[in-house]
């Protein structure tokens, strides 16, 4: 079949070099404004290894701002350049050109050097890391459904929910967990391992700036995944070594008969004492609002003075003991499982503590 | 008579290949149990897409809890299960079967010149799977749906709701047909050529294939593997993955990882294929660099195998192991981009005819190149310290399996429904629609980058309620319904194109390749006479015809001719 060939224009096209130009201008206000950025990922560096990974994030960025305005913008100008002129017929058809080894040569070996280049610099810091300074203070972080707990060396009883850091000191964390995995993660730190149950992964950090950052879980655990955070305090040395005597002392005189008694004796229970409790170990399922404020259970604030749900969730009047029985045995319904009193790691007078802080709640 | 190039040997040709078997007549031999390739890819089409259309709602609800930092309308159980469900239908209900048992079924069979595929029974039986794999996948919400994400990583999947059986029983079966398919395919391929198309003569969607089958049943092994022994520790109590009785939960993740690493090339090569048949049409031009496309699929198919690690930096492993699998991710970069750089050469110089699946191919060049880029950042080890886990993550695989496995659907969708249907759609809608997807996928995927570098990690159904947090988790999530007036706008068009489109002829486009060579849509027996094939497929400025027919599009009654190339051996 004879077919009436149109050749469009076999050059670069009308607009190649100006559209080249600005590509050339383009990346490299791309890589100047990427390499000058204070934060590259516009989150403040609290510490090492921050800025070893910024730098990374830096040279990242600007690689791939400079490939992503070659591809895109070439690929845009192409398609406005060579679209079929108005009017033409449809037998037109484009350059017949099948390849051009030389052409393809070049954009072969430009990747390779660039991921050569790339592999490179991450390994290197990759390398840094893993040389990195960490041992003058070790830590271990466990995780379970739903928190964070942290043992000090030298301190009888492990801290929950909050992690204390001294600035400037070279700190290694063993990370693991008791249930399931979860993810630690310091955002301003750029650090994470995930807490793997049986396996031990270690990280080295050395914060600097002082300050209360989140520590997020970052691998699916369970219903309360969204909300199990730890608060990482990273304070000078000497308010570390404050907090520290305090810890100590604290948690000596509360270490005497906690495990003892069977039952749960309630009127032995501190409203004061259930109140911080419930902040490390409820209130990530649990609001203190109306029982319609929901987390993932029921809100708590008038448990024991709520007209329109007289029941708790088992059928039992809501009394104190029946209360401190829920604590204490865990419950499984209907959205998911409250974690059991053991799981929780709570004492007897854990849940009398508790039981009077809800008790003191009803009452406002 | 037929036109034969010069140089070109005529040899005698082979009456068996004449064999045509009689049509079945009873509707249900035609249309429920059929062995046509054709009709069962348009079955794996219907159903894909109505699992295409749960999981997207599914989507929707997620996007739509988001809106509000407490979670606006579904309790943290139901929110897990939904995105639960909306990964594991999204990978293994709807992009893998409707690459491959789709558009492999009904396209492939045609640009090799064949009449089916190697083994129609068992393309049957592999079909037939899906749709009951699919049944058991969704009724798990009647019974508590899986929880703990696509992954379902022990232990927390072993306290996972009872439908997480149902979830292992449904993606094994789903498996077993993905590796039904491949062997099928690759035989199909490797066999059943027309005499005359030698590999170089082989369409790239062809290629595409012949890459993505062998990963089908050499990866889906190692899942089938994963998946009975979580069912097992599910249901007997065999500790495979609990670690408090001497199982491994890092097990888990080697072994799904090992399939799921080379199943994200089986979820894009024929999206890469798709675009190197579309490509050169619309430009009129012959695809850029052929055989590199073609080796390069092969290239990422092999590679695919050793990077699967790279999901797992974080999970605890010796960690000068990183580094190989950290090398060997970044080296996946240079095959993809020189097809990427392959396909802008070939829109260069074109006589660009700007349609709807022209647009689709040109939107998947951008948005699939971002999504390599950060594929960049998540290979690097110590950015990966930062990454993983968060919303980062999530925008990547979005760019990539949306802006890359179902943008070249969408093209391939347009550009194969005439010759599916015989019917031509609207273009000016298929021009809207291609505008709403582009821009609301974009809108959607691109803050969550930022989000997660912030501090927003995976899987959460509410999240720090900051207003940077607050902004743009409402500016994606309107983005996404953008998005989902694109796909409904589809659904009102393909339904438009069956009632009111004009008829397409067998050719509409101007291609090239064998299939439109025959009348839309095909008859049953694909080719009365098997063609013969002379050229390169994408010479559209070559006198010699691509096949030895009477070079008229539809002139499939005139004679063949044998070219000097192999005849096939079935």
């Amino acid at each position: 079949m004879a077919q009436r060939v149109v050749r469009p224009k076999t050059n670069l096209g009308p607009g190649f070099w100006p559209v080249t130009a600005f590509i050339v201008v383009l990346s490299a206000v791309c890589v100047y404004v990427v390499e000058t950025l204070p934060l590259p990922i516009g989150l403040i560096q609290a510490g090492a290894p921050a800025d070893a990974i910024d730098s990374l994030f830096r040279f990242l960025g600007a690689v791939a701002a400079v490939i992503f305005n070659v591809v895109v913008i070439y690929t845009v100008y192409f398609a406005i350049a060579f679209r079929r002129p108005k009017g033409a017929p449809a037998s037109m058809i484009g350059v017949q050109i099948h390849d051009a080894p030389v052409l393809e040569f070049w954009w072969t070996a430009i990747p390779t050097i660039l991921v050569i280049i790339l592999a490179i610099f991450s390994t290197k810091i990759w390398a840094d890391l893993q040389n990195s300074q960490g041992d003058v203070l070790t830590i271990e972080a466990i995780g379970y459904q739903f928190g964070f707990q942290f043992r000090y060396p030298k301190l009888a009883n492990p801290v929950t929910n909050e992690l204390h850091l001294p600035a400037n000191t070279p700190t290694t964390i063993h990370i693991t967990s008791r249930d399931v995995i979860h993810g630690f993660w310091i955002p301003e730190l750029r650090m994470k391992a995930d807490m793997v149950p049986g396996l031990i992964n270690t990280i080295r950090v050395t914060p600097t700036v002082p300050g209360t950052y989140h520590i997020i879980c970052t691998e699916f655990c369970g219903i309360a995944h969204g909300r199990m955070q730890a608060t990482a305090v990273i304070e000078t040395q000497q308010d570390f070594a404050k907090w520290f005597a305090k810890q100590g002392g604290q948690q000596a005189a509360a270490g005497g008969g906690s495990a003892a008694g069977a039952a749960v004796a309630l009127d032995q229970g501190k409203a004061d004492a259930g109140q911080t409790l419930f902040g490390q170990k409820c209130s990530a399922c649990h609001s203190t609002g109306p029982f319609a404020q929901k987390l993932v259970g029921p809100g708590l604030g008038k448990i024991f003075n709520d007209p329109d749900h007289p029941k708790l969730v088992n059928g039992a009047a809501a009394t104190p003991q029946d209360v401190a029985a829920i604590v204490k045995s865990g419950f499984t319904g209907d959205i998911g499982t409250m974690p059991s009193a053991q799981m929780n790691q709570l004492s007897n007078s854990d849940i009398a503590n508790l039981v009077a802080y809800l008790v003191s709640l009803s009452k406002k | 008579m037929a036109t034969i190039a010069p140089g070109v040997q005529t040899g005698p040709y082979h009456a068996v290949l004449d064999h045509i078997h009689p049509e079945p007549t009873s509707f249900i031999r035609k249309y429920i149990f059929s062995i046509d390739a054709k009709v069962i890819g348009i079955q794996y089409m219907i159903t894909g897409a109505i699992f295409f259309m749960i999981a997207g709602m599914l989507a929707e609800i997620i996007r739509t809890q988001l809106l509000s930092p407490d979670g606006a309308i579904v309790s943290p159980a139901t929110y897990n299960s939904i995105y639960s469900m909306h990964g594991s239908a999204m990978v293994w209900f709807v992009v893998i079967p409707l690459l491959t048992g789709a558009f492999g079924n009904f396209v492939m069979p045609l640009q090799i010149g064949a009449r089916d595929v190697a083994f129609p029974w068992l393309n049957l039986v592999a079909f037939w799977m899906f749709p009951i794999a699919g049944v058991i996948l969704f009724s798990s919400f009647l019974i508590g749906a899986p929880d703990a994400g696509w992954t379902e990583y022990p232990p927390i999947s072993l306290q996972g709701p009872p439908g997480t059986n149902l979830w292992c029983i449904a993606v094994f079966l789903i498996g077993v047909s993905s590796t039904m398919t491949g062997i099928n395919f690759l035989v199909t391929i490797y066999k059943m050529r027309a005499p005359g198309m030698t590999f170089t003569r082989m369409p790239l969607f062809v290629w595409a294939q012949f890459a993505t089958a062998p990963l089908s049943f050499i990866a889906t092994t190692a899942l089938g593997a994963a998946l009975a022994a979580l069912f097992i520790e599910r249901v007997f109590n065999v500790p495979f993955y609990d670690p408090h009785r001497g199982g491994s939960p890092v097990l888990w993740q080697h072994m799904f990882w090992f399939y799921s690493h080379p199943a994200v090339y089986i979820m894009i090569i024929p999206g890469f294929g798709m675009i190197s048949e579309i490509l050169p049409t619309f430009t009129r031009k012959p695809i850029f660099g052929y055989k590199m496309i073609a080796f390069s699929s092969v290239a990422i198919a092999l590679l695919s195998f050793s990077v699967w690690a790279h999901h797992m930096f974080t999970s605890g492993m010796v960690p000068w192991l990183q580094l190989p699998f950290m090398i060997i991710t970044m080296v996946i970069a240079i095959p993809t981009g020189i097809k990427i750089f392959s396909w802008m050469a070939t829109l260069w110089g074109g006589a660009i005819n700007w349609k709807t699946p022209a647009l689709y191919a040109t939107g998947f060049l951008i948005t699939f190149t971002y999504g390599g880029l950060t594929g960049f950042f998540l290979a690097a080890v110590p950015a990966d310290y930062h990454e993983h886990g968060t919303y980062f993550v999530v925008a990547h695989f979005h760019y990539v399996l949306y802006g890359g496995s179902i943008m070249s659907l969408f093209a391939g969708l347009y550009y194969w429904w005439p010759k599916i249907t015989g019917r031509m759609y609207n273009e000016t809608l298929g021009q809207i629609q291609f505008w709403l997807t582009f821009i609301g996928f974009n809108g959607t995927f691109t803050p969550l980058h930022w989000l997660g570098l912030l501090g927003m990690p995976r899987r959460v159904p509410n999240y720090d309620p900051s207003w940077t947090f607050i902004f743009w988790n409402r500016f994606a999530s309107i983005s996404s319904y953008v998005m989902t007036l694109g796909a409904l706008l589809l659904v009102y068009i393909l339904i438009d194109s069956l009632r009111n489109g004009k008829k397409a002829g067998p050719n509409p486009w101007g291609a090239r390749t064998l299939e439109w060579m025959i009348s839309s849509p095909p008859p049953y027996y694909n080719y009365k006479k098997i063609p013969a094939v002379l050229a390169a497929p994408y010479d559209f400025g070559n006198p010699l015809p691509y096949i030895g027919l009477e070079a008229a599009p539809g002139a499939v009654e005139a004679t063949p001719t044998s070219a000097s190339h192999p005849v096939p051996t079935y």
